[in-house]
């Protein structure tokens, strides 16, 4: 599993004029690629605080006082806002809980749909430019100790050049052909519609088929039959008058239903290959011979290897072989450095002077380590000296700080203890000194540079079984990809449609309608479904949703659910998912983390935390909702979440929990780890406490649950 | 559920049209005294507008609306409906007939139409006065009980009986009808003023129906904190101090101080975290024990509704589709609207919501209302479905 995103030891707080509110404590989670991730917790558990965290967009007021968030090799904590400006919305969207917070109001709903697509596609036309230009500009800086430099200089353009070529063939291609996909799924909507004479807008949905049809007409898409297809399409207006209302509609079915085959055959055609054909039409000086698709994409592949492609892909695979290797080079060396500097970091009080020379070195060493040329970034070493530099920072500035804190505590307490003596109980408490812990630091700093050089003599050792032609393919993939990137231009009237589309698919009716209105003229659920299609428009890696069917009723709910996990299965959409409600996530969720007071208190896969959860906490949840079955009185949980301002010392939940221990009055508990997959952090899992079973409304579930699927499975 | 309980609300084919938009389209359900009827369906179905339709917060367009046996809203479109029918029909009519039958279908019409316009009048009639007639009742019932008591006592106990009989006097005067009937609103903080201390929120009501002795109020609005678990030292503050599920709390004192028969929530608890949900059911619960409450339970959440009440009626694009008891509605439901209603419900057990499929409902595809219009039958004792004869035919099967 490749993680699309870590978050290690997370603590926020946030300032206000009674103190620090503790909101996120040292909290650690991570989100694999393509999963979903619910976070389960009350108001003020600290779910949203760590979603804001993630999406950089935390309150002024708030302080981070520790932890990183990596995604894609960058700390997101610590990245600048222009950075995060590529990042925010386009690579990790989010769909908010309040939908009238985060629509602007006096914006009608298209502009603000559209908005976003047109601005992103020209930022992405742009950012692809960029990266195809510099990578081309690396290979060929590369290619050049090679070949003669004139010749790599020549080879580079000239795949420059075809490639805009290929481009602009396939999107013609594509234009047509999506044009008779989508003609064909209107057909069919349209035909049952008027089969059951209940279809509306007759007149303007048989014009835009008309106009689809007619785009789909192009070299390879609807070629022997476009005249067919034009003189019936050109038709339809007619018929569709003449249909009226729905009275005699036959004519206009069978027309439809003519273009409708004529594009389906069409549809099913086999797609040339438009690289190869790029290739020749720019560089043997003739026209595209005539030929069936099959037989055509065979010679065009072969004169493409024949002239340029093999040889290229030789090239570029030696090209990638010399810089792997003096990337490897200067691994080792980073290697070498870092056992030479270790001993400085293993003394007694670390010597800054030396620390920070040392850190200058090895940064630029673990810098150089950097493969020009590798496509996927390697995190690790990307994030080295920042990170080593601020944990550093916190070493050195904690012999300042640690005194004053110290003196802070020491000061109010000894208030305390003088009103106590005149027999007056304080209403505040004293805030625990926050203190940095030398031994803590040092050691995270050995183990990153552990860290880094077992990675690099991972690298080095598996260095050996590298396939660099399987590389360099890979290789003319990301350059294809960025091209793409580069002249996929989104006008207005496609974000229009696509806006339309999103619409549809969010479950808006009279999309067209809406699409001209503004926010305060829906209602809440519909403003919610608004929030979702802009939110899924920007197509992001990671989407968090931060309750975003707590407005909406079930049907739209399981709508909206069903929506954001086909989008996760065919995008391979990672999901952070945040709630109140543990019965939402049940089908959502792969694994779920429940949050109590700004603390994680279990994390596991979804079916250990509905059938093995082990934290009262999570019992209380699951027993405080009603399902279809349950007759008693709910178990509510008494009482509500603690005041975050003075922190309880022991289990934050305690006070509400009816299984609560001594202990956790006092201290708090650990994680104890029940499986691979599953840790929850109760003193009831202390091998020391009583045995304690859950309460009878979960457990009574569970069976029933049981028996229903078995049931099910019967049934089957 | 026995039958023969008394009916406290009726509902006899409402429609509350805005404009063209039909939000409520004849639709017709009584809520029997001490139950709890749940009305489910997506938003925008017209739940709440029903909802506010019976509390007269709109003037609804047709049908009736019967309170304790009296009518206290009513609609004309059906009986204009009617006269136009008549005059349309009779100019059809009269184009062939001769002299003789002519008259007779004139007088005819003439009679329908005197007939529809005194209804008319009637409808008007009592839903402007209906509370004059509540008002009226009152006060002969507080005349009835003081003025003899007046008239037998003597010096100073007939001066305080006096004083008493005036305030009492007054209150009947002001009465209305439709205070019985309260409402508890969706979002708590939204519905509470933010200016106002949860005392003066909680008794407004009270002021507004002529209460005029403070001390009589104060231990009113204790009482009534203590009921709905808050405390007395919370009826200082204001409502931005409490917790959302507090909050709700303020919102069910504020109407239960009424001393209201019916309650239609709408959605009280759609807005709260789930440990919170679970409180406010509870509490709900237990006023509806403790004060025999009749509610009138709007919401969308398909397991709250099946916990919380005794029947559901679904409702889907302002129309009723089905009605039955909760159980007999989830073990069979019938109405393809209400099973795909029944399918979208998430459950607390991944690997069944694995497998679960959500039943799409499209109404073109599911029904053939081109011949035969549909309307609610009786299905089973006390389940009603809308459908047709084809439909009705085949439900019957399927219950076999």
């Amino acid at each position: 599993m490749d993680k699309k995103l870590q978050v290690k030891g997370l603590t926020i707080s946030f300032k206000t004029r009674e103190g620090k509110v503790q909101a996120v404590r040292n909290i650690d989670f991570d989100l694999n690629r393509g999963e979903t991730l619910a976070i389960v917790g009350e108001s003020g558990s600290g779910k949203s605080v760590t979603s804001k965290a993630i999406l950089g967009i935390l309150a002024g007021n708030s302080i981070v006082e520790n932890g990183e968030i990596l995604y894609d090799g960058k700390d997101l904590l610590k990245i600048s806002e222009d950075e995060f400006h590529k990042i925010r919305g386009d690579k990790i969207a989010m769909i908010f809980q309040d939908p009238m917070s985060s629509l602007n109001p006096i914006a009608r709903i298209g502009k603000q749909l559209t908005e976003a697509m047109i601005l992103k596609g020209k930022a992405r036309q742009k950012e692809s430019r960029t990266s195809f230009n510099t990578y081309l500009a690396k290979l060929r800086e590369e290619m050049k100790t090679i070949i003669p430099q004139e010749e790599a200089v020549r080879k580079c353009h000239d795949f420059d050049k075809f490639e805009y070529k290929h481009l602009e063939l396939e999107s013609a291609y594509n234009r047509a052909h999506e044009a008779a996909t989508e003609a064909i799924d209107d057909i069919d909507a349209l035909c049952f519609e008027l089969g059951k004479k209940g279809a509306k807008d007759v007149r303007y949905r048989v014009g835009r088929i008309r106009s689809l049809s007619m785009a789909s007409v192009q070299e390879y898409v609807v070629k022997e039959d476009a005249d067919a297809l034009k003189a019936t399409a050109a038709s339809l207006p007619r018929l569709a008058r003449a249909a009226g209302n729905n009275i005699d509609n036959e004519p206009l079915v069978v027309a439809l239903r003519a273009i409708g085959e004529i594009l389906k055959k069409a549809v099913a055609l086999e797609q040339p290959n438009f690289f190869a054909l790029g290739y020749y039409s720019v560089f043997s000086g003739q026209a595209i011979p005539a030929l069936p698709v099959a037989e055509l994409n065979k010679s065009m592949r072969s004169y493409l290897d024949d002239h340029f492609m093999l040889d290229f892909i030789e090239n570029v695979t030696l090209a990638l072989r010399k810089s792997a290797e003096k990337t490897a080079d200067n691994m080792r060396r980073a290697v070498d450095l870092i056992g030479e500097v270790r001993p400085l970091f293993t003394a007694e009080t670390l010597d800054k002077g030396k620390t920070y020379a040392a850190l200058k070195t090895l940064g630029a060493a673990v810098s150089a380590s950097i493969d020009p040329l590798a496509i996927t970034k390697d995190s690790l070493s990307y994030t080295f000296e920042s990170a080593f530099r601020s944990e550093l920072d916190r070493y050195f500035s904690g012999f300042s700080g640690n005194v004053r804190e110290q003196k802070r505590f020491d000061r109010q307490t000894a208030k305390q203890n003088r009103q106590r003596a005149r027999g007056k109980e304080p209403s505040w408490t004293v805030v625990e000194p926050s203190l940095v812990d030398f031994d803590l630091v040092k050691s995270n700093l050995l183990a990153q540079l552990d860290r880094t050089a077992a990675h690099y003599r991972e690298a080095l050792d598996a260095a050996d079984s590298r396939d660099f032609r399987e590389e360099a393919v890979a290789v003319i993939d990301y350059l294809k990809d960025c091209a793409s990137g580069v002249v996929l231009k989104v006008t207005k009237q496609m974000a229009k449609n696509k806006a339309i589309k999103l619409m549809e698919e969010v479950g808006i009716s009279e999309p067209r309608k809406r699409f001209r209105q503004y926010p305060f003229e829906f209602s809440g659920g519909m403003r919610q479904r608004i929030v979702i299609a802009i939110a899924l428009a920007a197509n992001p890696d990671i989407l968090i949703c931060d309750e975003p069917t707590t407005a909406l009723d079930v049907t739209i709910q399981s709508q909206i659910l069903e929506l954001i996990n086909k989008l996760k299965k065919e995008r391979r959409l990672s999901v952070i998912f945040i709630t109140h409600d543990l019965g939402v996530v049940a089908n959502m969720a792969d694994r779920i983390a429940v949050m109590y007071a700004g603390k994680i208190v279990e994390y596991g896969t979804s079916e250990d935390i509905f059938y093995h959860s082990a934290h009262p906490y999570t019992w209380a949840l699951l027993s405080s909702m009603p399902d279809l079955d349950s007759t008693d009185r709910l178990d509510a949980i008494p009482g509500s979440t603690p005041d975050m301002l003075y922190p309880p010392k022991g289990d934050a939940f305690a006070e509400r929990n009816k299984y609560a221990l001594k202990i956790d009055f006092e201290r708090q508990p650990p994680m104890f780890r029940i499986s691979d997959t599953h840790y929850a952090a109760t003193w009831l899992l202390h091998p020391n406490a009583p045995k304690v079973e859950p309460p009878k409304a979960v457990t009574d579930r569970i069976n029933r649950m049981k028996q229903k699927r078995e049931a099910q499975n019967d049934g089957e | 559920m026995e039958n023969n309980q008394e009916v406290l609300l009726r509902v006899e084919h409402l429609c509350q049209f805005f404009g063209s938009t039909k939000a409520v389209n004849d639709v017709s359900f009584d809520v029997k005294k001490g139950e709890v009827f749940g009305l489910v369906g997506e938003s925008g179905c017209g739940k709440t507008t029903t909802g506010r339709s019976i509390i007269k917060l709109y003037d609804i367009t047709s049908g009736n609306i019967y309170f304790k046996g009296i009518r206290i809203g009513a609609g004309l479109m059906s009986y204009r409906v009617a006269i136009r029918e008549a005059k349309k029909s009779f100019k059809e009519k009269a184009k062939t007939a001769d002299a003789a039958s002519r008259s007779a279908l004139k007088s005819e019409r003439d009679r329908i139409i005197h007939e529809q316009k005194k209804q008319m009048k009637a409808a008007k009639y009592d839903r402007k006065h209906c509370d004059k007639e509540y008002a009226e009742q009152q006060v002969a019932l507080v005349k009835g009980k003081y003025l003899p008591l007046i008239s037998a006592a003597r010096g100073e106990k007939q001066r305080t009986l006096r004083s008493e009989y005036r305030n009492e006097l007054r209150k009947a005067k002001k009465a209305r009808l439709v205070t019985k009937i309260q409402m508890i609103f969706q979002d708590p903080s939204a519905s509470l003023d933010p200016r106002l201390t949860v005392r003066e929120i909680i008794s407004e009501g009270l002021i507004i129906q002529g209460e005029k002795n403070k001390e009589l109020i104060n231990q009113k609005v204790d009482e009534m904190l203590e009921t709905v678990g808050l405390v007395r030292e919370h009826a200082g503050r204001y409502q931005h101090e409490f917790s959302g599920g507090q909050r709700q709390r303020i919102g069910i004192a504020r109407s239960v101080i009424m001393q209201p028969e019916l309650i239609i929530a709408d959605e009280p608890v759609s807005a709260l975290d789930v440990s919170i949900q679970a409180q406010v059911i509870n509490l709900l619960n237990d006023l509806r024990e403790h004060l025999g409450l009749t509610v009138l339970f709007i919401a969308h959440d398909l397991s709250v509704v099946k916990y919380f009440s005794d029947r559901i009626g679904v409702m889907y694009f302002g129309e009723m589709v089905e009605l039955a008891s909760s159980d007999e509605l989830f073990l069979n439901p019938l109405h393809p609207y209400t099973r795909s209603l029944l399918s979208a419900i998430p459950l607390p057990d991944p690997e069944y919501e694995k497998k679960r499929k959500r039943i799409t409902y499209n109404p073109l595809a599911e029904h053939d209302y081109s011949v035969d219009k549909p309307t609610m039958r009786e299905i089973k004792p006390e389940h009603f479905v809308k459908c047709n004869q084809a439909e009705y035919e085949k439900y019957l099967a399927q219950l076999k």
